[in-house]
C-alpha cells in the first residue's frame, strides 16, 4: 500500500470530522503532505520543527534526512498504526513516497500531582501525574537499571488507552509476569479509564474480598516494589498504578517505615497491627461479651457495661449495627463531599452521633466509645483498599458473633485466616509471612 | 456446572443447619442478667430446710460519679438442698442470675463444725457457672452477716473484701487466700489439709478483720489458728512476701521487717522408720523498731537472736500441728511426692508417723541494717 493510499484511507476513517487537517505543501522542488488533528498537537512545535525547516532547507532529500533525525520521528509500518499515530497526536508527514509520524503530542495533564491518598510526614510529597509518559519518566529517573523493561499494550475497544507494564527483567517473578500478560490478552472491555480497574479485570474470581493488586500513587513505593520484583501496571490518564503480585503484609506497610529509625518504625508497625485487630474484632467482642459470656471481663467493667446499657431499647448487636451503619454513612459522606463541607459534616455527625445518641439512650456510652475506636483504627490501615476489605470482614464477624458469641467470633476469625491462606495473588501465596525466605528475596515484593 | 450446583447445595445445607444450632450459650443481653457478687451459705437451724443461701447481687449503675455509694440487693432463702434453693431464688428476680462474677463464697462457721464442707464443695464443683477461681472463706459468726456487711469506705462496684484476698490491695501476710479449686485439691489430696481464712468484723462494725485461719481435716473438728500461727503457716508454705516479726530476747526488744523469706523443708523416712522433718528457713531484712538503741556492729548478734526466736516459734507451731494431726503445709504430700506408690503410707499410718515425727528447724537470717541513718 503506498503512502498516498494510506493517507486517503486514514482520511476516510475520519470522513466528516473537521478536526483533521490535511495539507499538501509545495515549494520550488519540495513537496510534502502533512496530516494531523489540530487539537492534539503542539502547534508551536509543529511550526518550529516542520514548517520552518520546510522553508529553509533547499532540497527534498535534505528535508527527509532532517525529519529522520528528529527525536520525535517514527516509522509508519501499516495503515492501522498510522491511524493510531494520528489519534495519539502525531503529525503524519509524507515525503518522497514515504510516510513518517512525528510525535508532537500536546499534553496538558503532565503536571505531577501531590500525594493525596498516601500522605506521609517524611519522604516525598510528589505523586504520579495523569500522563503516562511523565509517569514513566518519573519511574525511569528514579530507577536507573538497564534491565527495567516497559511493554505497551492497547486495551479497551473504544477509548484505547495506552497500558504500560513495567518490570525489572532481572528481578521479576516470571510466572507472575506471564500470568499477567496472559490475562491482559484476555481483557475484552469497551472502556478503560483508570488503572484500578485492572485489579478486577485481571482477577478471574468473581467474588473476591481482598485486593489482589496494590494500588499506589507514590513513585518511591513503585521504585521500591520494582526492585522487589513486582510488576507495575500504568494506564495513560490515570494518576495511580497497580502492582502485583502482593502479599497481605504489603498492605500494612507504608513507605515511611523505611524512613524512620528501627525502633520507631517497629513501634508504628505494632500500632498498625493492633489497630487492625481492634477494628476487626472489637464490635464482635462487645457483642460476644455483653450477650453471651459476661464472665470474660473484669467485674467492674461488666457492671459498667450493664449499667450503661440500662434503658437502651435494642439488643447489643442491633446497637452495634445501628451505630456502625451511621459511622459508615458518615465515612462515605465525607469522601463525596467537597473538602470545605466534609470537615463540618464529620464534626456535626460525630457530635450528634456521639452525645445525642447516648442522651437519647439509643446506644450505650460504651458503644459510642467502641464505634469511635473502630473508626479511628480503620484509618490506621495504610492502604485504602485493605481498609475497605476489613470493613466488610468486620460486618461478617459481627454477624457471626451475634449468632454464636465469643466462640463464634474466634471461629470466624480462624475462617478469615484460612481464607487468606487460601488466596493467591498471581501465583504468590497471599498470606506469606514477610520475607520469610532469604533466597527468594529477589522475586519477592518487599514493600 | 456440577461443581457450582454442589457448592450451592452445600451453602444452603450448612446455612439451614446453622440456624437450627443454638450456638454456645443463649443470646441474652447483659442488662437482662444480674450478677452475683458473693454467695453465703449458712445453717438455718431448721431440720427440714437445713441450708440458708444468701446471694449478694450487684446493682449496676450507669455512672460511677452519679452513684458512688455501694448498692446491693440480697436474695435469701432456706431450703433442703442448695441447688433447689438457688433455682427457687431465680424465681424471686426478673433477670437471670449469673454466677460468673461471684468472687467469694462465704461459709458459716457452724457449717464447718457440722462437717458440711463436703456437701458444699460438691455443690460448688458441680455447678458449671460457679468459677473455680472464687475465694473460699469462713464467716464468723455466720455467713449472712459477713455477706451483708459493707464496710466503711466501700464504693460502688468494688466490694472491698476481694481486695483482702487478691494481693492487689492488702499485702499482709496474715491473710490466707484459698481458692475453690485449691480447697478442693486439698480436700481430695492425702497429706495436705485445707486451710481457710476466717472473716470477722470489728466490734464497731466498720471493717473486716481477716487474720485468723481454720484448718480442716477429715473426721476431725476444725482447728483454728490465731493470727501469729497463721503467719507462721503462711511463712512455711512459702506464701509470705514480707513480714514484721518481733524479737524479744536477752533484754533486747526489736521488730524486724523481713523481705526475703526462703523456707525449705524436706520430709524423709529414716532407717528406723521414723519420719523426720527438716525445715531450713533463710531470712533477710532490716530492723524497723527497737526499744534499746542498736549498733550496726552488733547486727550478727541481732540476727542470731532472730534465729533463735524464729526457731523456737516455728518448732512449736510444727509440733502443735503434728500433735493435733493437721497438716496445712503439706509435709505428707511432700513425702508422697518422692516415694514410690507401693511404699506410700495410708492415711492412718501417715497420721501416726506424722505425730511421732522428728522436727528439726534451722533458721539462717541476716539483718542488713538497724534501720537508722547514722
Amino acid at each position: 500500500m503506498s503512502s498516498k493510499e494510506i493517507l486517503s484511507w486514514i482520511m476516510n476513517q475520519f470522513n466528516d470530522t473537521v478536526e483533521l487537517t490535511y495539507k499538501p505543501l509545495e515549494l520550488d522542488n519540495k513537496k510534502i503532505t502533512v496530516l494531523y488533528i489540530k487539537s492534539l498537537i503542539d502547534q508551536e512545535l509543529f511550526q518550529k520543527y516542520i514548517l520552518q525547516p520546510f522553508f529553509e532547507i533547499d532540497s527534498e532529500e535534505k528535508l527527509q534526512v532532517y525529519l529522520m533525525a528528529l527525536p520525535q520521528f517514527q516509522e509508519v509500518p501499516s495503515k492501522e498504526e498510522g491511524l493510531l499515530y494520528v489519534m495519539e497526536g502525531n503529525v503524519l508527514v509524507e515525503i518522497q513516497e514515504n510516510l513518517y509520524a512525528i510525535d508532537f503530542k500536546l499534553s496538558k495533564n503532565s503536571d505531577v500531582n501531590s500525594t493525596s491518598v498516601e500522605t506521609t510526614i517524611h519522604g516525598s510529597e510528589l505523586a504520579l501525574s495523569d500522563n503516562l509518559m511523565t509517569n514513566i519518566n518519573i519511574i525511569r529517573s528514579f530507577y536507573h537499571e538497564p534491565s527495567l523493561t516497559i511493554e505497551y499494550f492497547l486495551k479497551g475497544e473504544v477509548n484505547k488507552p495506552k497500558v504500560a507494564v513495567i518490570y525489572d527483567q532481572e528481578k521479576v517473578k516470571t510466572t507472575a509476569l506471564e500470568m499477567i500478560k496472559e490475562k491482559l490478552k484476555e481483557i475484552d472491555k469497551q472502556v478503560i479509564t483508570e488503572s484500578p480497574q485492572f485489579s478486577n479485570f485481571l482477577n478471574q474470581k468473581r467474588f473476591s474480598l481482598f485486593p489482589q493488586m496494590l494500588l499506589t500513587e507514590r513513585p518511591d513505593r513503585i521504585v521500591y516494589n520494582l526492585a522487589g520484583g513486582k510488576i507495575v501496571l500504568l494506564v495513560d490518564g490515570s494518576p495511580q498504578c497497580m502492582m502485583a503480585p502482593v502479599v497481605f503484609f504489603d498492605f500494612m506497610t507504608t513507605m515511611e517505615d523505611n524512613y524512620h529509625t528501627f525502633v520507631i518504625s517497629n513501634y508504628l508497625k505494632l500500632l498498625r497491627y493492633l489497630g487492625i485487630f481492634v477494628c476487626l474484632l472489637l464490635p464482635g467482642i462487645y457483642i460476644g461479651a455483653a450477650s453471651f459470656s459476661p464472665e470474660v471481663f473484669r467485674t467492674e467493667f461488666m457492671l459498667t457495661i450493664a449499667g450503661s446499657r440500662m434503658g437502651v431499647p435494642f439488643t447489643s448487636f442491633v446497637e452495634v449495627l445501628f451505630m456502625l451503619f451511621f459511622m459508615e454513612l458518615l465515612l462515605e459522606a465525607s469522601i463525596r463531599l467537597p473538602k470545605a463541607i466534609s470537615a463540618t459534616a464529620a464534626t456535626v455527625g460525630g457530635l450528634i452521633l456521639g452525645t445525642a445518641v447516648t442522651e437519647a439512650a439509643l446506644a450505650s456510652s460504651i458503644m459510642v466509645i467502641i464505634v469511635s475506636a473502630v473508626a479511628i483504627s480503620t484509618f490506621v490501615i495504610p492502604v485504602n483498599e485493605m481498609a475497605f476489605a476489613i470493613r466488610i470482614v468486620r460486618l461478617l464477624l459481627i454477624v457471626v458473633a451475634s449468632i454464636f458469641g465469643l466462640a463464634g467470633l474466634t471461629l470466624g476469625f480462624l475462617c478469615l485466616v484460612m481464607y487468606l491462606v487460601n488466596q493467591t495473588s498471581f501465583g504468590e501465596p497471599f498470606l506469606r509471612v514477610y520475607n520469610y525466605r532469604k533466597e527468594n528475596k529477589k522475586s519477592e515484593g518487599e514493600a | 456446572m456440577l461443581k457450582t450446583v454442589k457448592t450451592k447445595f452445600f451453602i444452603l445445607a450448612s446455612i439451614s443447619s446453622l440456624i437450627l444450632l443454638s450456638g454456645c450459650g443463649e443470646f441474652k443481653d447483659i442488662d437482662k442478667m444480674v450478677f452475683v457478687s458473693m454467695i453465703g451459705i449458712d445453717e438455718s437451724g431448721n431440720p427440714d430446710k437445713p441450708y440458708k443461701i444468701i446471694l449478694k447481687l450487684y446493682v449496676p449503675t450507669s455512672s460511677f460519679k452519679q452513684n458512688p455509694a455501694p448498692e446491693y440487693t440480697y436474695l435469701i432463702k432456706e431450703g433442703l438442698t442448695m441447688d433447689e434453693t438457688i433455682s427457687l431464688l431465680e424465681s424471686h428476680i426478673d433477670k437471670e442470675l449469673d454466677f460468673g462474677h461471684s468472687k467469694l463464697i462465704v461459709v458459716g462457721e457452724k457449717m464447718l463444725q457440722n462437717k458440711k464442707n463436703k456437701v458444699i464443695l460438691d455443690f460448688l464443683i458441680r455447678r458449671p457457672d460457679i468459677q473455680m477461681i472464687s475465694y473460699f472463706a469462713v464467716g464468723r459468726p455466720n455467713a449472712e452477716e459477713i455477706v451483708k456487711f459493707a464496710p466503711a469506705g466501700e464504693t460502688a462496684l468494688q466490694p472491698t473484701i476481694f481486695n483482702y484476698f487478691d494481693n492487689s490491695g492488702a499485702e499482709t501476710s496474715y491473710i490466707v487466700t484459698s481458692f475453690v479449686f485449691d480447697f478442693r485439691r486439698r480436700m481430695k489430696e492425702d497429706g495436705i489439709s485445707p486451710i481457710l481464712p476466717i472473716v470477722e468484723m470489728d466490734e464497731s462494725k466498720t471493717h473486716f478483720i481477716i487474720n485468723k485461719s481454720i484448718v480442716l481435716e477429715e473426721d476431725k473438728p476444725p482447728y483454728e489458728l490465731d493470727s501469729e500461727k497463721t503467719l507462721l503457716v503462711k511463712l512455711l508454705s512459702n506464701e509470705a512476701k514480707s513480714i514484721f516479726y518481733e524479737v524479744k530476747r536477752e533484754d533486747e526488744l526489736f521488730v524486724t521487717r523481713l523481705d526475703t523469706i526462703k523456707p525449705h523443708y524436706t520430709v524423709d523416712i529414716k532407717d528406723n522408720h521414723k519420719v523426720s522433718i527438716k525445715v531450713d528457713i533463710k531470712l533477710a531484712g532490716i530492723i524497723t523498731e527497737s526499744k534499746n538503741s542498736l549498733r550496726n556492729k552488733e547486727l550478727p548478734r541481732y540476727s542470731k537472736l532472730l534465729d533463735e526466736e524464729m526457731k523456737e516459734k516455728v518448732t512449736s507451731i510444727i509440733n502443735e500441728l503434728k500433735r493435733e494431726g493437721y497438716d496445712p503445709i503439706g509435709f505428707g504430700l511432700s513425702l508422697n511426692s518422692h516415694t514410690l506408690p507401693k511404699n506410700r503410707m495410708n492415711d492412718k499410718e501417715w497420721l501416726s508417723a506424722f505425730q511421732n515425727a522428728d522436727v528439726e528447724v534451722k533458721v539462717d537470717s541476716s539483718l542488713k541494717s538497724t534501720g537508722s541513718i547514722q
